[in-house]
Order: C-alpha cells, then structure tokens, then sequence
C-alpha cells in the first residue's frame, strides 16, 4: 500500500518536477506567486498520492472473482479516522489560505516612489498613458526594478490584462478604475494578453510590454516625443501602433500582423486620402468583403486630434503606395 | 399553486379503474391534447405573437421594420415565450389545471396519462416519474451528443495555430453553445432524470408528489434546449458571449443572444420545478420507518441539490431578465454610463453559477455512494457523516460564489473572505472523498462496468478538485484564471467527474429502467477508451493555459501547435468511445439478455420489485427496517415488502461507530 | 424501445402512498415556491443595491433619488394600506370557510380581489406620471424592476384569486382543512406578495 502510494506520488512529483510547468520568472511578484503554488502543489501531491496509492491498493487487493457471494466485512465507521480526516485537510487548506493571503498583501504594498501607467483597452486595443511623460502609446514600456501602478479602464466592454511572466492578471472594466502593481525584474519583452472575452477580435488583442534599463527608459520617452513634434508621417507611424491600429490590421511597413480586420496592405492600395480619412473615422461607411461592420472602434474622429489624423492618413498614403 | 393535485394519500387506489385512455375520433382528434393539436396551435401562437408586436408597435406609431435590430429582438422574446406556451397548452400539460380552475366538478382520476404502453407514451404528456426519468435520460443525451459534436469543431479548428474552417464569430459561438447545452440541457437535468427514475422507489414512494407538475417540468427542458440552438437560425449567428454572458458584451452582442437568455429562463424553470417536487416527495412521501437517518445517500444528495436549485436559480433568472432589459427595453441595470455596475452582473450570475457547480455534482456524489457500496459488497463508510457533508458543502457553497471574480475589479477586501470559504470546501468534499476510499478497504469488489466508472471518478474527480484549490488561493489565481488551465478544471470536475457518476449511474440503473442488461464487454472498453482519450485531451491543458494560452481563443501562439494537435486527436478519439456507449445502450435496450429484479444483489428498494418496476411501483408500499447498506450484516434488511412484513424483526442495531 | 413497463391487467390505482410528514405536500409545495421567489425578488434587490450603494455615491454627487427625480411616497403609501387591508379580508375568507360560512368566504375573496386589483390600477397610473423611465440611470431601471417585479406577483396572485372565487361560487371549499387547501394556498400567496410589498416599499421609498 505504502509502497504504490509512494510510487504515485513520486510519478506526480516527477511530473510535477521535470515538466517546466510555468513561464519565466518576470517580476519580483511572480517569486512569491510561484512559491505559493509550490508550497499548493506539494499539498497536492501527497493528497493524490494517498488517494491513488489506496485505490490502486484496493482494485488488486480487494478484487472478488464473478462467482464469489461473500460481503465484506461491516465496519460502519471508525470515528477517530474520521475526526482525523476532516482535521488534517482543514490544517492544510487553512495553511494555504494564510500563506497566500500574506503574500496577496506582501504584492500589493505600495512602494513610495512608484510610477504610474493609465491602461486603457477597448475592442480591441491596448494603449498606455504615462502621466508624468504626457505620452500615449501602444506599447507598454517600463524601467527595470521600479514598481509601476498600472490604472486600467476599459471604453466598451470588460478586457483583461495578463502578462504570463508576471503571474499578474487583472481585469479591465467600463465604468470603473482597476489597479494593478508590478515590479519588474528582469529585462524583455513581453506579450500583454487579453484573456477576457471581448468580442469578434479577442484572440488577436496582444500588445507587447518591454522591460528596460532606466537610461533607455528616458531615451525612448524622448524619441516618441520627438517624433509627435515632428508631425507627418513620423507622428503617423507612431500613432499607428500607439492607437492600437496595428492589433488588428496587418501593415507591412508598421511590422504588424494583426488578422481582425483588412489587411491595409491590400485594402488601401491605390486608394485616395479622402477614402482612407473616411475610414479611419467612419470604418462603418465601407465595409471590406468578408468583414463585419462594428468592429473597429468609432470614435477616432473624437479621440484623435485632426493633426494627428492628417498624419496617419498621409503614413497610411505612403506606407501603401497609395496616390493622393 | 393550488390547482397541482397532490398525489392523493389517501385511499384513491381503491377507487380509481385503470381504464384504457379514451381515443378521441374526427375532429376532436385536432381539439384533444397531442401533437395533431400541437400542429395548428403552435404555428397559430407563432402567428399571434407576431401580430401583437407589430400591432402594438403600429398602434405607437413606431416604424415596423424587420432590419430594426429593436423591433426584431421584440419579436423574438415574444415568439420565445408565446411559442413554447403555445405548444404546452396543445400538448395538453395545463389541460387538467383549465379544467380545475374553470370550477367544474372534480374528474376522478382515471391514471389514463400514467406509465407507458408503447413507445407512443414516451412523446406525450406522461405522468409516470419513471416515464418521465427515461423521457429526461434521453433528452438530456441527445443535448449532450450535439454538443459534444460543437466541442469536435472546435477542436478541429484548434488543432492548428491560425485560422481554419471558421471564423471568430462561429468560434465563440461554438464554445458559448456547448458549455449552456452542456450545463444547462445535459448535466443539470440528467440527474434531475436519473432522479426521477430512481427517487420514488427507493424511497418507497408510487409516484413523485406532484406527477402533473413533473411532467410540466420534463416537457420546458426541451424547450429551452431548442431554443438555444435556434440561436443559429438568426441573423448574426449563435450567442458568442460564453456560456458566463459578461455584460457589457452580451448587451453590444448580435441578436443571436437572445436565445441564451430565454432558453435558460426556460431550462431553469424545469429544473426549480422539479427540485421543488424532489424536496416535496422526500419529505412526505418516505415509506413507513425511513427515518432520515435510513435515507440512502442517493436521497440526501438529490435533497441537498433540490435545496440548492430552489434557492440559487432565481438569480441566473434574474440576472438575465437584467441582460433582456437592457437589450431589449435598453434600461440601465449593468450600463456603466448610466449608473449601474458592470461588475454586479458577475456577482448575480456567480451566486447561481457557483452553488451550480455542486448542483451539477452533488447527485453525482449519491450515485458514487450508491454504487461502490452496493459492488464493494460493504456498508458505506462514516454514513451520517457523508450525509453531513452533503449539507456542509449545501451551505458553504452560497459564501464562495466571488472565488470567480478574483481578477475581476470587484472590491479588493472580499477576495480574502472568500478565498478562506473556498479552500475550506475541500474539507466536506475531502470526507466524502476518505470515506469512499475507507468503503473500497477490505471489500470484496466486483469491477462491474459501474464500479470502474465509480472508481475512475474518484482519481479524476480528485484531480479537478485539486485544480480548484489551485484556483481557489487568490496569488494563483491572478496568473491562471482566464486561461486554459480553467478549462482543464472544468472538464476534469464536469466530464471526470459528473459525466462519469452519470455513466455509473445509467450503468448501475439501467437493467432496472430498461429490464434488459447492458452488454458488459462493450462497457467496459466504453470505460478504458474513455479514461485514456479523457485525460490525453485534458490533462496537457494544465500545462498550456500556465505557460501562457489564454481561454476563448480561435487562434493561439505557434509554440502551442503541438500539444494542440494532441489533444484535438485525443478529443476525436473521445467522441469515437461515446459512440460505444450509445451502440451498447440502444441495442442493448432492444435485445440485451432479460435483466432480474436485484442482479447485483443491492439492499434498496428499487432493487425488490421488477424490473421495470410496475407502473404504480408497489402493490402496497413497503416497511422500511434498517439501514440501507448493511452488507455484510447477518441477516440485515433495509426494507419488506407488503406480505412478509409481519414476521420481520427490526435486525440487531448495529452502532454505526 | 422495446422494452416498457409492464400494465397490470386486470387495472387498480397506485397504492396510497404513505404520510412521512404532517405537513400536507401542496403546503409544503407553496412554502418552497415561496422561498424560491423571494431569492427571485433577492437578484432584483441585489442589481438595486449595486445601483445605489455601490455606483450613486460616486456617480450622482451622492443624491438618491438622482436629482431632478422624486418618489411618489404617499401614492405608495396607500397603496400600502389597500394591500395591507387586503390581507385581513383574505384572511377573513379563510375564517369564514374554516366556520363553514360559505357567504363570508365568497365576500372576502372578492373583497380581496378588488382591493388587490385597486393596487395595481393605481400603481399603474402612478407609472404614467412618475416623470422617469426606466431608460433613466440605473435608477430607474431598478426602480421599475422592483416594483414591476412585485406589480408582476399581485397579478399572478389576482389570479390564484380568481379561480378560488370562480370555484367558491361554483360551490367548492369545505370545512375541513382538507378540503379549503384551494382557499388556503391562495391566501398563503397572497400574504407573501403583501409582506414582499413591505420590503419594496421600505427599500425602495421609505429608506
Ligand atoms: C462540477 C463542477 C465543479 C466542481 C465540483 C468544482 C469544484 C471546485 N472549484 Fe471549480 N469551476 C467549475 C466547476 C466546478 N468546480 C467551472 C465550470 C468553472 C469555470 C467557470 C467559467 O468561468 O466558465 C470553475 C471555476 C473555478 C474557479 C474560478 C477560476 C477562475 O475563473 O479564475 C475557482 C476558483 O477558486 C474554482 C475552485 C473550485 C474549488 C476550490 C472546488 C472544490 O469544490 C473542490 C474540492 C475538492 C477537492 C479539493 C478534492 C477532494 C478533497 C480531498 C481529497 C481532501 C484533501 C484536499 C486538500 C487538503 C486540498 N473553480
Ligand atoms: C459537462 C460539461 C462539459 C463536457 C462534457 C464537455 C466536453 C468537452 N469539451 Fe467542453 N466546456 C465546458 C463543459 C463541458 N465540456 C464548459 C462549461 C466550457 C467553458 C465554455 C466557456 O468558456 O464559456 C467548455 C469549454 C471547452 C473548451 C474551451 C473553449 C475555449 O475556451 O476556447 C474546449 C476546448 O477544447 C472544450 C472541449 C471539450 C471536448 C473536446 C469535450 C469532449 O468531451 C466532447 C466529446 C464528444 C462527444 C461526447 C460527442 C460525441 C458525438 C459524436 C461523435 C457524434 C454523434 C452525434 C450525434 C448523434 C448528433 N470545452
Ligand atoms: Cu479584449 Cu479580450
Ligand atoms: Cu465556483
């Protein structure tokens, strides 16, 4: 009996051990995420060791052959076992509420000088405000070592942020400011995954999260702002994929490959500037074969600036050699 | 309510002839209940929910127009609610109650709608639980086979990273239908099904409380079934919002929807319906000297379920009448521009759908205990205990519903409490776990077909739970919910668990509901097969959805590809062992070997009549005098039938401890 | 399906069942269709919670009723008052039967009925000149919820009346416990419906 319940528990352990179950290692929170769901697994791998180890025992054990007519023997209970078997678990599912419950509070202390990244999703885009740069785009960027609170709202329906290597997941919902703390630790980058369904494009609704070296950090907060004052077709590349375009629209020049919408490679090839600014801020006045109409947001024509809008048409023109 | 005649208790049987149901001729034939009435009444509701939208709509003085999404989703809730009450009305299930409250004399009652004749019976209004169980079985398979095949879609198309056969719309559609059928039209009703068979003679009872009402019951659940998979009928495809229907999406979703929250208003009725009447029979109708205490666990779990459909229901009832205003008559309940609270949908559906998971799982507990003390050849282990669990887990599970929302936003400080209530589920379950396991010890086990089930379950269910507790510590949560590692603990409890106690159940009863024994070999590759293709489609979804794979995707990394493939093979071969069992049922059921009234030579009651048991299921109702598992007791009885009861002593009392 | 239960021949009733409990089983019935529908008015409550504590704070500048909307509390108010009438004339027409007084049953039935239809008639009327929809916030979403929900089980509860007085007419009810179950249930209702009003009215005008 011991013997195959070792023998279970030590194949789980095997498994358990030699398969690399969980992503990188990305934040300091994930340390502590991981140590939980160790300290859960080797819990769980005694219990179904046990629980294996005595059926496998009984099914060889007390096996009856077809013709045998005898019952077994009438115990009816043993209350000592059973006292023992309704305390021991409660030891343990109490042991892994506290300890998870320390760490829940440990992750979600606020350091003193942390930063601040406003997360806002809609179908079916991410984009990142920083507050203390006044920048927005569609990449999320953060300084190695240094707690960032990212505060996430959602335009249209409920998304979720996930980055697997951070073990952080957090919903994203219209109507109401969710918080997420994570410190980084180590440099990358990430897929940002959203893992709440959220219509026709959810599959496809990834940004990336780049983790950097504080110097790089201030450097590339200049280079966006350098290309916004620039205007034009810098401002226009920019805000292709700070807008999110690129999440769902595959633009070779962009380098993106997003499949919930057309193709702009192929849709706006030889297209004229009064087409492209038309769908840019009514996507619902021409539909491409095989879409649907009400996927792609509407309200471009409100949240961008006319400068910004007159860039990306006139990066759209040249990115699609498109004549104008 | 009043117009429900009880079962009479007393003295009716004298009285009542068993004459053959009079045949309506002529015409009457299109006015008596049946489905000839069900031909023109159906279409004419159909016809009359129609003309009054668009009358009233042309009275308001709104433009009629049927690519108006507004005027078409009116339509639809009206032929939704007015199609199906139609066809009630002309399959004759109020006929009785229009007659009672027209105030005319009381009709004697004649027992002509009772039991089964012909296969005929089967497809009408039937007032005989047993009936009625078959009538649930099969449903509730059939709704199982045609969403296992949406399941096989999916994974056709998942078994390759990119976009195959469909597109995203028809994807979501296929997840968001098989999990409702599944739940709502599969799990839920079939041990509402295999209840109603097995309920009544076990605990010595001729029929349900209520037998006009259970068949009511029986007869909403295809209508919400159909209903759902109308969905597919119109315009903008099937409801794709998952079977969790989170606002604000399912309110922005296409018309399709709809059919999501009517069907579970409907599919909910059934099931509050015959909960009630589960909970009515048990406690008025146990046959003379069964005490609680003598219930067998079958009973106390359908009771504890019964408890908990009653109770949580009303709220996936309500939360998605909220989801129906706020499409339809574009209230405000869950809009978060206008004042509600996006959030507190997930609250409302959560504290039905959690207790739902026990709905879905409890009953399966009863079948485990029945069946492993009945082939291990030994008294249930700790009874009074196991029956206590049932209650615990009855009570815990109310405080746990949030351990869904973790991730959601909601308030940061309940996660905590909750965290704590849901962990502490393990402990009651536990118990039942050790003390089957204590009932396998020194048993002499005959690995019948439904004791392999019963055992495989326990390993497998085992597993699922163990993933639940993953779930249930908030830290692992934050990384796993959302993600394929949620959907490996859904079909390690729902198929490793639930389905299986229902395959050791239908296996366990089905010589009693049939008369005919199943084909024992054909059972047991059914078994093999299934536990090797189950855990290969499976199990690899732990690893995906840690590593990284996000749930209610059509389209995932490439470094997926591989174990993608696996379990989207694994799945076919899966399929493939349910079509073994469907073999073996029907033609077992056609021309299996004449089955006896006890072949596995099992103490409880349903066991000492025939099989099938007579309509009326006793000559006179039997005496309860012992416990119902005391194998292995010298002489030991749980009950005698009508004559030899005199003569029988209460069996020497075995303390329990 | 081959197989199907076998038909006794010669033909006789089920035997009687036995009476586990003293409770009678349409009783026991109501009761839990009771329970069910109060956790059904408890979801409705639930949205109207989540619309007034947890979202106006923030979002009206703490005002409920949200500005510029009022409650007509003293229509309700009587219309407490006819319900609650309504509830001693029910009761009055179970007495009655109970002492075998057939007159007083009929009296109170339809006392209660027009009482109970005089709620909802001016409930109605108070819907038409209310001065918001249920298109206004979630405010008025739940506010028609709830009390459209309970205007709902009046209705339902006006019928179980009506075919208790249709059948007290016609001559039904008895003395015996047994035999005014048809007057008892119905009553039962409608005294759930009455203190479910209470609950509404304190909720939703009077706190
Ligand atoms: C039959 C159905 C069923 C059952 C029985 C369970 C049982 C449990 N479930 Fe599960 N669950 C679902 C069906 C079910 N679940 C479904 C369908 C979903 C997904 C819904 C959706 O989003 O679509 C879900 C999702 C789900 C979540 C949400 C995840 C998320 O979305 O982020 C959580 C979180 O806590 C959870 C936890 C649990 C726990 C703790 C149990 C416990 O009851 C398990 C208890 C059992 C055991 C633990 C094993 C036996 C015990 C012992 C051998 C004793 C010793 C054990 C220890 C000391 C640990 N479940
Ligand atoms: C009781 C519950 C139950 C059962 C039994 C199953 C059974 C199966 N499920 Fe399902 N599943 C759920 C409940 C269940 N599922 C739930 C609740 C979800 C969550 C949904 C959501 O996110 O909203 C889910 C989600 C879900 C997903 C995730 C979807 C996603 O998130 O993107 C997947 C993916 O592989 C899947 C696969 C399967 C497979 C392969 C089976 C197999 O077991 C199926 C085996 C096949 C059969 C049993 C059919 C055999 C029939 C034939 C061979 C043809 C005969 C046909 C006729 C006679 C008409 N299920
Ligand atoms: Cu956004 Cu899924
Ligand atoms: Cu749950």
């Amino acid at each position: 009996m011991l013997v195959i319940g070792v023998l279970a528990g030590l194949a789980t352990a095997a498994v358990a051990y030699f398969i690399p179950w969980l992503p990188d290692q990305g934040a300091k929170e994930a340390v502590q995420i991981d140590n939980v769901y160790w300290v859960a697994t080797i819990i769980c791998i005694v219990i179904f060791g046990i629980v294996a180890g005595v059926t496998i025992y009984s099914v060889f054990k007390f096996r009856a052959r077809p013709d045998d007519e005898e019952d077994g023997a009438p115990i009816h209970g043993h209350t000592g076992l059973e006292i023992f078997w309704t305390a021991v678990p409660t030891a343990l599912v109490t042991a892994i509420s506290v300890y998870s419950g320390v760490v829940l509070v440990g992750n979600e202390k606020v350091q003193k000088n942390h930063g601040v990244v406003e997360v806002t999703a809609q179908q079916f885009a991410w984009s990142f405000t920083y507050p203390d740069e006044g920048i927005t785009t569609g990449e999320l960027v953060v300084p190695i070592g240094r707690q960032v609170e990212l505060k996430m709202t959602s335009k249209d329906v409920i998304h979720s942020f996930w980055v697997p290597e951070w073990r952080l997941k957090q919903d994203v919902v219209p109507g109401v400011t969710t918080r997420l703390l994570v410190t980084p630790n180590k440099l990358g980058t990430y897929d940002v995954i959203c893992t709440e369904l959220c219509g026709l494009g959810h599959a496809a609704m990834r940004a990336r999260a780049r983790v950097v070296e504080p110097a790089e950090y201030a450097k590339w907060v200049q280079d966006v702002k350098a290309a916004r004052a620039q205007g034009g077709t810098a401002q226009g590349k920019e805000l292709f994929t700070s807008a999110g375009c690129g999440g769902c629209h595959t633009l070779a020049d962009a380098g993106t490959s997003g499949q919930v919408g057309p193709s702009l490679d192929q849709a706006l090839k030889g297209k004229d500037a009064a087409f492209v600014r038309q769908s840019i801020v009514d996507p619902n006045a021409v539909i491409a074969q095989g879409y649907q109409p009400n996927v792609m947001p509407q309200d471009f024509g409100s949240t961008l600036s006319k400068a910004q809008i007159d860039g990306l048409v006139e990066y759209l023109l040249k990115a699609t050699g498109g004549g104008g | 309510m009043m117009a429900i005649e009880a079962y009479e208790h007393h003295g009716a049987g004298a009285a009542g002839h068993h004459a053959p149901p009079r045949r309506p001729t002529g015409l009457r034939r299109f006015t008596a209940a049946g489905w000839l009435r069900v031909a023109w009444v159906t279409p004419l509701s159909f016809g009359l929910a129609t003309a009054i939208v668009e009358g009233a709509r042309a009275g308001l003085g709104t433009p009629t127009s049927w690519h108006n999404q507004n005027t078409f989703q009116t339509l639809l809730v009206a032929w939704y609610v007015m199609v199906p009450l139609g066809f009630l009305i002309a399959l004759g299930a109020f006929d009785y109650w229009f007659y009672w409250i027209s105030g005319r004399p009381t009709r004697p009652e004649d027992h002509s709608s009772h039991g089964a004749r012909s296969w005929k019976d089967y497809f009408r209004v039937n007032t005989d639980h047993k009936v009625i169980g078959i009538q649930y079985v099969c449903t509730t398979f059939f709704f199982a086979m045609i969403s296992g095949l949406l399941a096989l879609f999916m994974r056709a198309e998942l078994a390759r990273p990119g976009m195959q056969f469909v597109d995203n719309n028809q994807f979501n559609g296929f997840f968001s239908v098989h999990a409702s059928v599944m739940i709502f039209l599969f799990i839920v009703p079939v041990f509402a099904g295999l209840g109603n068979f097995v309920i009544p003679l076990m605990i010595g009872a001729p029929d349900m409380a209520f037998p006009r009402l259970n068949a009511l019951s029986f007869w909403l659940l295809p209508i919400g079934g159909l209903i759902m998979l109308s969905s597919y009928l119109i315009p903008g495809g099937a409801f794709s919002a998952g079977w969790t229907n989170y606002v604000p999406l399912a309110v922005v979703q296409p018309d399709g929807n709809l059919a999501f929250q009517m069907g579970v208003q409907w599919a909910g009725a059934s099931s509050i319906v015959t909960a009630l009447n589960f909970l009515v029979t048990i406690i008025t109708m146990r046959a003379p000297g069964m005490t609680f205490w003598r219930m067998p666990l079958l009973v106390w779990a359908n009771f504890a379920t019964s408890t908990l459909v009653v109770l949580a229901t009303p709220f996936i009832a309500g939360s998605q009448f909220f989801i129906m205003f706020d499409r339809v008559l574009h209230t405000n309940f869950f809009n978060p521009g206008n004042g509600g609270y996006a959030i507190g949908y997930q609250h409302i559906f959560w504290f039905y759908s959690h207790p739902a998971v026990y709905i879905m799982i409890l009953p399966g507990f009863g079948i485990i205990s029945e069946v492993i003390a009945v082939h291990a050849r030994k008294p249930i282990f700790g009874y009074r205990l196991m029956a206590l669990s049932l209650m615990g887990i009855l009570i815990l599970g109310f405080s746990v519903w949030a351990h869904h929302m973790f991730v959601s936003g909601m308030q940061p400080w309940l996660r905590i409490p909750m965290m704590a209530t849901t962990l502490l589920i393990a402990v009651p379950t536990g118990i039942k776990v050790f003390s089957w396991l204590a009932t396998l010890w020194e048993g002499r086990i005959h690995f019948r077909t439904p004791m392999l089930w019963a055992v495989g379950f326990i390993s497998m269910f085992v597993l699922g739970g163990l993933s639940g507790i993953y779930l249930g510590s908030v830290p692992i949560d934050q990384h796993a919910s959302d993600t394929y590692y949620i959907v490996a603990h859904i079909h390690y409890v729902l198929f490793g668990g639930s389905v299986f106690t229902i395959f050791a159940g239908i296996y366990h009863w089905f010589p009693k509901m049939t008369g005919r024994m199943y084909n024992e070999r054909l059972g047991k590759l059914h078994f093999w097969t299934t536990l090797i293709a189950f855990n290969v489609t499976f199990f690899p979804m732990h690893w995906l959805g840690l590593q990284g794979m996000p749930r209610r995707v059509s389209d995932y990394a490439p470094r997926f590809a591989d174990w993608n493939m696996v379990i989207s093979i694994a799945s076919f071969a899966l399929g493939a062992s349910t079509l073994i069992f469907l073999y073996n049922m029907i033609v077992s059921w056609r021309s299996g070997e004449p089955a006896p009234s006890n072949p596995w030579r099992a103490l409880t009651i349903e066991w000492l009549v025939s099989s099938p048991p007579p309509v009326f299921n006793f000559d006179e109702i039997p005496q309860v005098v012992g416990s119902p598992y005391e194998y292995g007791v010298k002489g030991a009885r749980h009950a005698v039938m009508g004559g030899e009861r005199a003569d029988v002593q209460e069996p020497h009392k075995v303390g329990s401890h | 399906m081959a197989t199907v239960a076998h038909v006794e021949e010669h033909g006789h009733g089920p035997p009687p069942a036995h009476q586990s409990s003293r409770v009678d089983a349409r009783l026991l019935g109501i009761y839990f269709f009771i329970g069910s529908e109060i956790m059904l008015f408890g979801s409705f409550f639930t949205a109207y919670f989540f619309a007034r504590v947890v979202i106006a704070p923030h979002a009206y500048g703490g005002h409920w009723p949200p500005e510029p909307f009022k409650l007509p509390v003293y229509v309700a108010l009587l219309n407490t008052i006819i319900l609650l009438t309504s509830s001693f004339t029910m009761h009055w027409a179970l007495q009655s039967i109970k002492r075998n007084n057939r007159s007083g049953l009929i009296a109170g039935l339809a006392l209660t009925f027009l009482l109970g239809l005089t709620f909802l008639l001016i409930q109605a009327r108070e819907y038409t000149r209310i001065g918001f929809s249920p298109h206004d916030l979630a405010f008025g979403s739940t506010f028609f919820g709830l009390t459209g929900l309970h205007g709902l089980h009046v209705f339902l509860g006006l019928n179980l009346l009506a075919y208790a007085l249709v059948r007290s007419i016609r001559g039904h009810y008895g003395p015996n416990a047994h035999d005014h179950l048809g007057v008892e249930i119905p009553g039962i209702y409608w005294h759930f419906v009455d203190v479910m009003w209470i609950v509404v009215y304190t909720t939703v005008y009077v706190i």
